[in-house]
């Protein structure tokens, strides 16, 4: 251990910048929300209450919508924009290399775009008024307009379709890229046993891209159950009747809006642990062996 | 709540100090409040020069937003009378994490700005900041009162006769609603009323109020407030709304209200100054301003409140400058000081209740000579520390489900009230 140090020891110099940006900026934060989160903490003062904060979320029926909603847009959500990268990429892949790289970049640039203006476009297309951009195209096939996020029933669906809607263009792009080096060998077996294009694509890629899957599935369920500003640009931070609180959001303005921190951090642990939980199912679930 | 000194005030004393600082104030500026140290007169500390620093919501150097030229207006007439002292405007753009970052400031790391702008109730400093004899106080600066804004053209065009004077019953308004919700030849829909889902008038008009008078017990489950209520309900039963009547934000609202898509639109009166830059928006010909409508009890109407607080310090000189600085910016002096710069810039927005210091509002338009009435039976919200939270996480979602027709507005309210009455308690504690 000794010698080990005294031989690499420099080495450890480089990567301290990043460690100590770690500690500080993302562990400490952690570590802090888990103490907070057993005080009841407030702008100033605030004394160590035990669990009491978690007891409190869980009477409260505002905290139990908000982990409802959470989970509902993040299950829809999740298993949506896995499927549809994945078909987009396998559409994309039988393309040559330019059209490849055009496709991926088309689904990837609205990526860059600010999150705030593509759910203020989301805002205008599910406006309730009978001029919304949704309710425009219902009445072109004669359907009456919808209340969509005017309506505690249907504003929850607006949010949720509007994220299924957008193409996940960082999915499609991991997708295309594995997909690209998948083993040839394996389709050239199948099709001289005469299996058709959809077989293929079912029985080899989508079990080989199982890597992928999983690392798309751990990273898209904690963005969905950090779901935060299409929810609060969307729907004015709620909607009707609370009919859009996601956790998130609720943490947001509890903390900021409300001063209660020390509630605010108990909220931010329950979802931490969510987040830890599904992960280690998901992984559990989808972890694979294969090798390519 | 605790002051700084460590004396527990209700909100009903907290009020009051309010209430004695506002007459103080609106007697004139020798009978300004004084802190623990007594804010010296403007000529005793003339010679020595002081730089003090006041934060002002949606100020940005070099923009030409309101809230920035009429607080460099503000600064400069204050500088051409007081010459040794240096004011120091600090921004921040308005919402509840600009006022955490100063709480924080103000009542953690004991600094901050001297002189700060506040709404009150929901900002933690504004109930701390300031103390005079044991009690919170602030320099009341305005009193903004939500009303009805009419598209006259509407009425003409669907023969329905404005309030006289601006005055009218509830059940007028709604028969005026009905009839200016129409659809026209070219299939525009036209709306009777909409509102910024931003208040609660329609709940205080037959006499309901949050809480009695000593600020001890919620009372918005009162009868009169569920009556209240059933007038808002009725409303969206009649469909005189936009049908997105629940999300709608303010801006939106305006927008609308400008295109001539709703007839009465209820905003306060910072809305007079859009219109009255639009060329096509003559007052009197194309809009005009009405009361709320009147319920069951006197005319009543919904407002917001805000004031001029200064920041507890040691230094006495910041600190007395800071009181000579917020009397000015209350006072009488500076309404005239403004009119008079090149080119004239109009003071705040609507110091409705404030005569002493509004007298120069109603000269502006004669929109607000009517708004600079309406303070006197405008219900002002008592500064509750949780008030946010009552309101944002369980009232508003409660007037939804009445609005929506999912529970009875009887319903809705008596949920609320044990949880509303849990945190009107942890405030009062």
């Amino acid at each position: 251990m000794g010698a080990a140090l005294r031989r690499h020891g420099w080495s450890y110099l480089f990567v301290l910048p990043t460690f100590a940006l770690f500690v500080v900026f993302t562990l400490l934060p952690v570590v802090q929300a888990f103490v907070l989160s057993l005080q009841s903490a407030r702008i100033v003062g605030g004394e160590f209450i035990g669990l009491q904060n978690f007891v409190t979320l869980a009477e409260d029926p505002v905290f139990r919508q908000a982990l409802g909603n959470t989970v509902l847009y993040s299950a829809v959500v999740v298993a949506a924009q896995l499927t549809l990268a994945l078909i987009v990429a396998s559409l994309i892949q039988p393309l040559g290399p330019r059209s490849q790289t055009f496709y991926r970049a088309l689904f990837y640039l609205p990526l860059v775009n600010s999150a705030i203006l593509v759910a203020m476009v989301w805002r205008w297309i599910f406006n309730a008024n009978p001029y919304g951009l949704a309710n425009t195209v219902l009445g072109v096939f004669g359907i009456q307009p919808l209340l969509w996020i005017g309506s505690s029933d249907q504003a929850l669906a607006a949010v949720i379709l509007s994220a299924v809607l957008t193409i996940p263009g960082g999915g499609v792009v991991l997708y295309s890229a594995a997909m690209g080096s998948l083993p040839r060998e394996l389709y050239e077996a199948a099709e001289v046993e005469g299996a058709g294009a959809l077989t293929k694509w079912w029985y080899i890629t989508v079990p080989l891209l199982k890597p992928t899957t999983l690392y798309l599935l751990v990273v898209y369920t904690i963005l969905a159950f950090q779901v935060f500003e299409r929810v609060y640009v969307m729907t004015n931070g709620g909607g009707p009747n609370n009919a859009t609180i996601t956790i998130v959001q609720l943490i947001y303005s509890t903390a900021f809006q409300f001063g209660r921190y020390g509630l605010a951090s108990a909220m931010a642990v329950v979802l931490f642990i969510m987040a830890v939980a599904v992960a280690v199912v998901q992984f559990r679930s989808l972890r694979s062996d294969v090798e390519y | 709540m605790e002051s700084d000194a460590g004396v527990k005030i209700d909100r009903r004393r907290f009020l009051q100090a309010l209430a004695a600082v506002g007459v103080a104030v609106a007697c004139g500026p020798a009978a300004a409040p004084t802190g623990t140290s007594p804010a010296p007169s403007a000529s005793a500390v003339v010679a020595k020069p002081v730089s003090i620093e006041w934060w002002r919501r949606n100020y940005t150097a070099g923009t030409q937003s309101a809230e920035t030229v009429t607080s460099d207006g503000a600064v400069k007439g204050f500088r051409d009378r007081n010459p040794n002292y240096t004011i120091t405007i600090q921004g921040g753009p308005f919402g509840p994490e600009t006022d955490q970052k100063f709480d924080i400031a103000i009542l953690q790391q004991k600094a901050g700005p001297d002189v700060f702008h506040t709404t009150g109730g929901d900002n933690a400093s504004a109930l701390t900041a300031t103390t005079y004899k044991g009690k919170v106080v602030a320099y009341p600066l305005w009193i903004v009162p939500w009303f009805e804004y009419i598209n006259l053209d509407l009425f003409k065009e669907r023969g329905v006769t404005p309030p006289k004077d601006g005055n009218w019953t509830y059940e007028e308004f709604l028969d005026a609603a009905k009839k200016l919700t129409f659809k026209r030849a070219d299939g525009k829909q036209i709306y009777g009323f909409a509102h910024a889902n931003d208040e609660f008038a329609f709940m205080l008009i037959d006499g309901g109020r949050l809480y009695d008078t000593a600020v001890k017990t919620w009372t918005f489950n009162s009868a009169e407030a569920v009556s209240g209520l059933e007038r808002w309900v009725a409303l969206a039963k009649e469909k005189v709304m936009p049908p997105d009547f629940l999300t709608l934000n303010p801006n939106d609202s305006q927008a609308r209200f400008i295109s001539g898509e709703i007839a009465i639109l209820q905003r306060p009166s910072a809305m007079i100054n859009v219109l009255n830059a639009d060329p096509k928006w003559i007052y009197g010909t194309n809009w005009d301003i009405a009361n709320f409508p009147k319920g069951k009890t006197a005319q009543t109407a919904w407002g917001g409140v805000g004031f001029i607080a200064v920041r507890e310090q040691a230094d006495a000189d910041k600190k007395a400058a800071a009181h000579v600085f917020a009397k000015y910016l209350t006072g009488p002096d500076i309404g005239p000081d403004l009119k008079k710069m090149s080119p004239p810039i109009e003071y705040w927005l609507a110091p409705a209740a404030r005569t002493s210091a509004a007298g120069i509002y109603g000269e502006y338009h004669p929109a607000k000579a009517k708004v600079a009435k309406m303070g006197s039976f405008t219900y002002v919200l008592p500064n509750v520390s949780t008030w946010s939270e009552i309101d944002q996480k369980y009232l508003r979602p409660a007037r939804d489900a009445a609005l929506e027709g999912k529970k009875t507005a009887k319903q809705a309210l008596d949920e609320v009230a044990p949880t509303a009455q849990k945190l009107l308690d942890e405030a009062n504690k």
